[in-house]
């Protein structure tokens, strides 16, 4: 878990309406990290850069011991990706797509392949044009995994499908992931898709990492407080509160920080802790934009 | 470069566009039968015919091997295969040029076979060479402005361009004297103005392949 697979070092790029900047992101070796950000955060653009498809302006990208973009032909051999807006060739069967890439990937597995025709229920003479949107993400899922991938990158894979088929995809992954250590760097608005399969969190929010941490770091950290306050008695000034919420003698408060003094504390303050709540790893993530991007415009 | 990526690439552009090269072929192939034995009325519908089937089928080879790359959203999956950009770009350079050339050189032996062994028509040979020559460049044209552009209304521009250009082109070289005086001759005849034709139309030919590729490699955004 020491080496690193995926270094970013102060990457940035401007678009005239939008730039990601300084980006520092460390993937190490056998990981699976959740990237999450809403809709035009940076995300797409951070692994575009990744795989070597958008060249940064400044910076240094490093991805399996290879510098990119120069380096990109060499470093895709040992990538698979898959994107939402990625297609495959419509009027092309799935075992075409098989037969196109199998002389590409030395370490293509056709025997895992067909195992995971049958584990994804696909069939292999099937025309993608034929396929539900559902069937083609795990069809591209397939190609990409039979490469037997040092790194996966799925940018998004889950996006647009209905709950029935994204449960379906999310639980194949898991299932796939079980076999063997991967590492994987897994994009998505959907923080609850994430939270299954990740054990590493990076947050970013306007073209900017604003968190990166072990998923369990973040559950344990974030809390939040439901105080009930005497009277005339004031919201206890605390450090690590991030947010202040609820109402007059009910605030919430939100901790990026959390330790049990701070129950302590509170109740010396003359407030009352009706309840620490855990937050969701959704819950988590509109917190920690929310507060900084009050914090940015204050 | 990875020579061995880009002819897979090349494989999998040809493999997608077979049924419009086989089709043309046909209508190709039909086109020089009506040019051959239809008197004087099927030389000339023929001959537009032929021209016809030559600018449709690089409009659609562009169309649909680069821009419906993008348009299709394959390019993604494209991309992720271990190439370079550059890469990917000789390889849809080479895979258009591939896919046309041979089609064109077919039909343009064809008709110049045509011309050599039917009666009276000999004076035509120099000009028919140009023109088809006129051809390609339009092609070349084409496959530049889609690979550079990539962008489906200017490639649409310059397919009508191409097709302009073959009118305008053929307008002037039949009125150049040494070439077009010799027409309606009867024997086959060649000369330095002939030459001069061809030697501009490669030139172009090799100018917008090589700015094409230039172009490609300075981009820095590919998706």
């Amino acid at each position: 878990m020491n080496e690193l697979c995926v270094q970013f070092e102060g990457v940035s790029k401007k678009y005239p309406h939008f730039s990601l900047e300084n980006i520092d992101l460390e993937l190490p070796t056998g990981s699976i990290m959740g990237f999450i950000g809403a809709n035009g955060a940076g995300k797409s653009t951070t692994i575009r850069i990744l795989l070597g498809l958008i060249h940064q302006d400044v910076g240094a990208v490093n991805v399996l011991g290879h510098a990119m973009p120069a380096d990109q032909a060499a470093a895709k051999l040992d990538i698979g990706f898959v994107s939402e807006d990625m297609r495959l060739y419509g009027p092309a069967t799935l075992a075409w797509h098989m037969d196109f890439l199998r002389p590409i990937y030395p370490r293509w597995d056709q025997a895992y392949a067909e195992s995971l025709l049958d584990r994804f229920d696909l069939k292999p003479q099937q025309k993608i044009k034929g396929l539900s949107h559902g069937q083609r993400v795990k069809a591209a899922l397939l190609l990409a995994l039979a490469r037997r991938p040092r790194l996966l990158v799925l940018d998004e894979p889950t996006t647009g499908l209905d709950p029935v088929a994204r449960m379906e995809v999310l639980q194949e992954l898991m299932a796939v992931l079980a076999d063997e250590e991967r590492t994987i760097l897994f994009s998505s608005h959907n923080t609850l898709d994430v939270e299954q399969i990740s054990d590493r969190i990076t947050f970013i929010d306007r073209g900017r990492i604003i968190d990166s941490y072990d998923k369990e770091v973040f559950l344990d950290r974030w809390r939040r407080l439901r105080l009930v306050l005497p009277p005339d008695g004031v919201v206890p000034r605390l450090n690590g509160i991030v947010e202040v919420g609820g109402s007059g003698r009910l605030p919430v408060l939100t901790t990026n920080s959390f330790e049990p003094a701070m129950v302590s504390a509170c109740t010396q303050m003359g407030a009352t802790v009706q309840a620490v709540d855990s937050m969701t790893l959704e819950e988590i993530f509109v917190a920690n934009v929310h507060s900084r991007r009050e914090r940015k415009t204050a | 470069m990875n020579y061995s990526m880009v002819m897979r690439l090349i494989w999998k552009d040809w493999y997608f566009q077979r049924m419009a090269i086989l089709l043309s072929l046909a209508g190709g192939a039909l086109s020089l039968g009506i040019v051959a034995f239809g008197g004087q009325a099927g030389f000339t519908i023929g001959l537009v015919f032929l021209v016809t089937i030559m600018a449709m089928i690089s409009a659609m080879m562009v169309m649909g091997n680069v821009i419906g790359e993008r348009e299709n959203q394959t390019l993604a999956f494209a991309m992720s295969l271990p190439i370079s950009y550059l890469e990917y770009t000789a390889s849809k350079i080479l895979s258009n040029l591939l896919i046309f050339v041979p089609f064109w050189l077919a039909l343009t032996a064809g008709c110049l076979g045509l011309i050599v062994y039917a009666p009276g028509i000999h004076g035509l040979f120099s000009f028919t060479v140009i023109m088809a020559v006129e051809i390609l460049v339009s092609t070349c044209m084409m496959i530049a402005v889609a690979i550079v552009s990539e962008s489906k209304g200017w490639t649409i521009a310059a397919i009508m361009v191409g097709n302009l250009a073959l009118n305008v082109v053929g307008y002037f070289v039949a009125h150049i004297p040494s070439i077009g005086g010799g027409l309606w001759k009867k024997a086959i005849y060649w000369n330095p103005a002939a030459t001069i034709a061809l030697a501009i139309e490669f030139s172009l030919i090799l100018a917008m392949l090589g700015v094409a590729f230039f172009l490609q490699s300075r981009k820095r955004d590919f998706i």
